[in-house]
């Protein structure tokens, strides 16, 4: 079980790690510094509803990590770091009050917070509160963002739970529904 | 749980305050007078209203640079060597509320208040 567990995680790191890096090379018309789709966080939310909230923070810090190191920059690294974690702590916060059905709605408030993150970080690093300005902004695009990669999350944790059922998945929240 | 519903209504509510919130600062009236700060720094003070011919000039930032090109009324980076060129794809800046920023480079465009201003508005 502990083998197989090292396993998927390492498969879903690899996964979050191309997609971050792919994602970067895509660019988004929206002239407000931030913006981005976050598809690897569709990878974070996957490990936290089907494998646990731990192997979805290892995948995350890897992720950011690794990810900047190699495709990014020293204030890329700040801007995950700080977005990244405050997406997790609220899906963490969520995921308690969610089911399978419901990840959606993690990923529009991950990605919300992913925003906020974001911003202060771009505020404390470049000393200039009008940055403030685009939380708006900022929040209408996560909720967009975030409802896309969160229903693309849900549905694969519905789906690989499915075909997949003897990989280490957690199914605790399924059985409480039945 | 928390019914599906109630999440449905409390993202629509987000959404709506702030999708008004954004319209409400793209239309927030323009100033004349723009500030270019890199690293916090007041790089230069520039009067949109009185620029009789187009130049550009660099700013240098480790070894980065954005070069920022200033027409009568308008400004804007028209080239960067920053890995995301959010700054270049801004496009042109007129004074409003939403500054340019070139985070990697730590460069702000923004209006600022001058004493001209307030002139203006009492002459015009």
């Amino acid at each position: 079980m502990k083998t197989k567990r090292i396993a998927l995680d390492a498969v879903l790191t690899a996964l979050a790690l191309s997609v971050f890096i792919i994602e970067q090379q895509i660019p988004l018309p929206i002239p407000v510094p931030g913006v981005k789709l976050g598809l690897s966080n569709v990878v974070t939310l996957f490990a936290l509803f089907a494998v646990s909230p731990l192997d979805a923070l290892l995948i995350l810090s890897l992720r950011i990590g690794i990810g900047n190191v190699f495709a990014g920059s020293v204030t890329g690294l700040i801007f995950s770091a700080a977005g990244g974690l405050l997406c997790y702590v609220t899906e963490l916060i969520l995921y308690k009050f969610l089911t399978d059905r419901q990840i959606w709605v993690c990923g529009v408030f991950g990605a919300i917070a992913h925003g906020v993150g974001q911003i202060f970080a771009a505020v404390g690093v470049s000393a200039t509160a009008e940055i403030f300005i685009y939380l708006p902004v900022l929040i209408l695009c996560g909720i967009v963002t975030g409802a896309l990669t969160g229903s693309l999350a849900q549905v694969s944790v519905i789906k690989l739970k499915k075909v997949f059922p003897f990989l280490p998945f957690r199914r605790k929240k399924e059985e409480k529904q039945n | 749980m928390i019914k599906t519903k109630i999440w449905v209504i409390v993202i629509s509510l987000i959404l709506t305050v702030s999708a008004a919130l954004s319209v409400i600062i793209f239309t927030l009236p323009k100033k004349n007078v723009v500030a270019i700060y890199s690293d916090g720094e007041l790089l230069r003070e520039i009067d949109l209203s009185e620029v009789a011919e187009p130049y550009t000039f660099k700013v240098e930032h480790g070894d980065g640079f954005n070069e920022i090109l200033v027409e009568r009324g308008r400004i804007r980076v028209s080239f960067a060597d920053c890995p995301d060129r959010c700054c270049v794809n801004y496009g042109w800046y007129y004074g409003g509320a939403s500054p340019v920023v070139c985070i990697p480079h730590k460069l702000v465009i923004k209006a600022v208040n001058s004493q001209k201003d307030d002139f203006d508005v009492v002459t015009g």
